[in-house]
């Protein structure tokens, strides 16, 4: 059994009208209860080259989409033509759920930017920004421009939001950085310079290093680790988390992280220890993001409909949170 | 406050509603944090002999409004994982093990190895592709000889309660009825899935990874409703033996518990409901139903049972 996209024995597609009928589509799927709940493809505007092996896949979405999606809340994300795709394949998962890591809202700079290139005035765009971990987000990082990706969602929880005068520490390992920028983008957005923000970024090697431009440009600091030394300082985030979480014990101070359950346990732990709030964007694969499977547990909740926000105190209680296992899966 | 408790063959329960097979039953851990709501008992994920992979997604959406589509395959731990977890762990609710199989040696062979582990009751999943040449094409619950031949294997081989789950996809569903309750079944489920296939125009292909799917939730009630109507009517009229009936299909409140109850069913099942609830949906929907008696004055399930099958006695 093989799936192809649609016959090319089709009349030339004005993309630019198709990318703006999808982007209706979702519209009206979306309004009722803010949800796509069945899969809807979309034509990709744009590929982004973020690092070897990473891509952000820009797809255009109507306004309210955009602009209630919350950081952490993920997307179901489904590539209707995988070519190694087929029925009943074991191991072969061809939908996995993927956070946002960058909006582009009609009249931003960023978004003027786009429109300059493209020509495609007022309209928003989502980006996911995939790393090539394995065989279903390895067919994703090679899609171009007019590919089709699929996408259902908003589902699940999102970081709590930040008030004026707190300070928000963010802590990543590799792809987790997604969350993390949109969590910084949010509170820059929404206070200004009534939040100060606080970044580590870690990744195996400068080679990896992504989302760096776009989180300097919004972090007061940004402390970069490699695990080889080869860009920034080298070790785990951790080796400079304490150094930044030393400063703050007033209280206001709010940790998020994201990235492979052995660097968040200690992360978590650190914040716990100083008496910081903390909460984790959990990386696993989910089979369903509908509740029905139950193959998403941690502890007694469902990461799917409870997550993949989830408070760092509780999660450090769960015998099941810290090993690795889920991190290749969640974002392969 | 009404009573609505209900004893049928190996379910004791507080209340008449319990988790539907394959929705987070899969599980220990799954399975506990169903036990710990407020449902009434729990349908196991189905386990068949060996482990199962699931289907590439998308297995499960919700195509329009309260139309669920799903192709899981099957996804399960295998009859050996699965005794391990019946034998090492104590449920605080009744538990219906659900069990699938090729053919009726396949049943029998996980039938008998979780029973050995203590399964107090089992429901037999009919809705699976028949292994045996000839009649492949067809699922076992669509053939009443098969059904038979599943259903007399596992009753000779164990003596804990029975229920067979029967499929809407045939014309006549009290034939189904009957050739699982001559074998021996006590009681009946119904429904399992409405066959089903969705297509997205834009991708031109199904949506679903499997391509073919089934359908629930709310929009397959009033077909379930149907085929619970049709079993029970049938039951009175002593053209097949009365047994108690677990009504499945889309509910999603206390009403639609109540709308099964009065076709005939002794108790029900919730799969879908969890998508727009999770476990919490069995407690809304039993504070629902509660109140919806107490208003009407039904003292408990019993009074309620059957009572809108009075105006179709004289249907033929
Ligand atoms: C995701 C999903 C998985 C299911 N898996 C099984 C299964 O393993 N065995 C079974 O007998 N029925 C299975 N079913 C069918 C349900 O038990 C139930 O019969 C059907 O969904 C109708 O009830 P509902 O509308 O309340 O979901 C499944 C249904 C869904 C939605
Ligand atoms: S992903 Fe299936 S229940 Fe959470």
């Amino acid at each position: 059994m093989s799936l192809r996209a649609p016959p090319h024995n089709r009349l030339p597609l004005d993309m630019s009208r198709l990318s703006d009928a999808c982007s209706l589509r979702l519209a009206l799927s979306f309004e009722p209860r803010k949800l796509i709940s069945a899969p809807i493809p979309l034509p990709l505007v744009e590929v982004q080259f973020e690092a070897e092996g990473i891509a952000t896949l820009w797809v255009q979405v109507p306004n309210s989409m955009a602009t209630q999606y919350r950081p952490g809340q993920y997307f179901m994300c489904w590539n209707p033509y995988d070519s190694t795709g087929g029925m009943s394949r074991p191991h072969f998962h061809s939908e996995k759920p993927y956070s946002v890591g960058d909006i582009r809202v009609g009249h931003s700079h960023a978004h003027q930017l786009v429109e300059a290139e493209t020509g495609r005035q007022g309209r928003d765009f989502l980006g996911f920004t995939i790393k090539d971990l394995g065989r279903q987000s390895g067919e994703l990082t090679r899609l171009s421009v007019g590919d089709w990706l699929a996408i259902r969602g908003p589902f699940g929880t999102a970081f709590p939001q930040m008030n004026a005068g707190e300070r928000l520490v963010l802590v990543s390992g590799g792809i987790g950085s997604t969350p993390m920028h949109m969590a910084a983008r949010e509170a820059r957005h929404r206070l200004g310079d009534d939040v100060r923000i606080e970044a580590i970024m870690g990744f195996r090697n400068a080679e990896e290093s992504h989302y760096v431009s776009r989180m300097e440009s919004i972090c007061d600091s940004l402390r970069i680790t490699t695990d080889d030394g080869s860009l920034g300082t080298q070790g785990f985030p951790t080796a400079l988390l304490p150094e930044l979480l030393g400063n703050y014990h007033d209280g206001r101070t709010v940790l998020l992280t994201c990235g492979p359950e052995p660097m968040m346990l200690p992360v978590l732990q650190m914040a716990v220890d100083s008496a910081i709030k903390c909460y984790a964007a959990m990386e696993r694969y989910l089979p369903c993001s509908m509740a029905v499977c139950g193959l998403c547990m941690v502890g007694d909740r469902l990461i799917c409909k409870d997550g993949p926000v989830m408070d760092g105190d509780w999660l450090l209680q769960q015998d099941d949170f810290g090993s690795s296992h889920g991190h290749w899966a969640a974002v392969g | 406050m009404p009573d609505l408790s209900v004893g049928l063959p190996g379910l004791v329960m507080h209340n008449p509603l319990m988790l539907a097979s394959g929705v987070q039953g899969g599980s220990a851990r799954a399975l506990q944090r169903v036990a710990a709501s407020d449902a009434g008992g729990m349908v196991t994920k189905s386990i068949g002999p060996v482990p199962r992979e699931m289907y590439p997604g998308p297995v499960c959406v919700e195509a329009m409004d309260s139309v669920v589509l799903n192709a899981m395959g099957l996804p399960n731990p295998g009859a050996d994982v699965f005794a391990e977890i019946l034998s090492n762990e104590n449920f605080s609710k009744p538990l219906l093990v659900s069990i699938f199989g090729g053919c009726a040696e396949e049943y029998v062979e996980v039938a008998k190895k979780l029973d050995d582990a203590g399964a107090s009751a089992f429901e037999l999943n009919l809705s699976c592709p028949h292994s045996k040449p000839g009649s492949r094409a067809l699922i076992i619950g669509q053939q009443a000889k098969s059904i038979h031949d599943v259903v007399s294997a596992v009753r000779d081989a164990v003596d804990a309660p029975l229920y067979a789950k029967l499929t809407p996809n045939t014309t006549d569903i009290t034939i189904e009825a009957k050739a699982a309750l001559e074998a021996g079944a006590d009681g009946l489920s119904l429904i399992n899935t409405v066959s089903a296939i969705e297509v997205d125009p834009y991708a031109g292909r199904p949506v679903i990874g499997n391509l073919l799917c089934g359908l629930s939730g709310p929009a397959i009630r009033p077909i379930a409703q149907r085929k619970v109507a049709e079993i029970a009517l049938s039951m009175r009229r002593g053209e097949i033996p009365s047994a108690p009936i677990l009504g499945i299909g889309g509910i999603n409140t206390g009403l639609d518990v109540a709308r099964f109850v009065m076709l005939g069913a002794s108790a029900v099942q919730i799969g879908s409901a969890l998508i727009w609830g999770d476990v919490e949906k069995f407690k809304e929907i039993s504070v629902e139903l509660s109140e919806f008696m107490d208003l009407n004055g039904y003292r408990d399930i019993s009074s309620m049972q059957g009572i809108a099958l009075d105006s179709l006695e004289g249907l033929s």
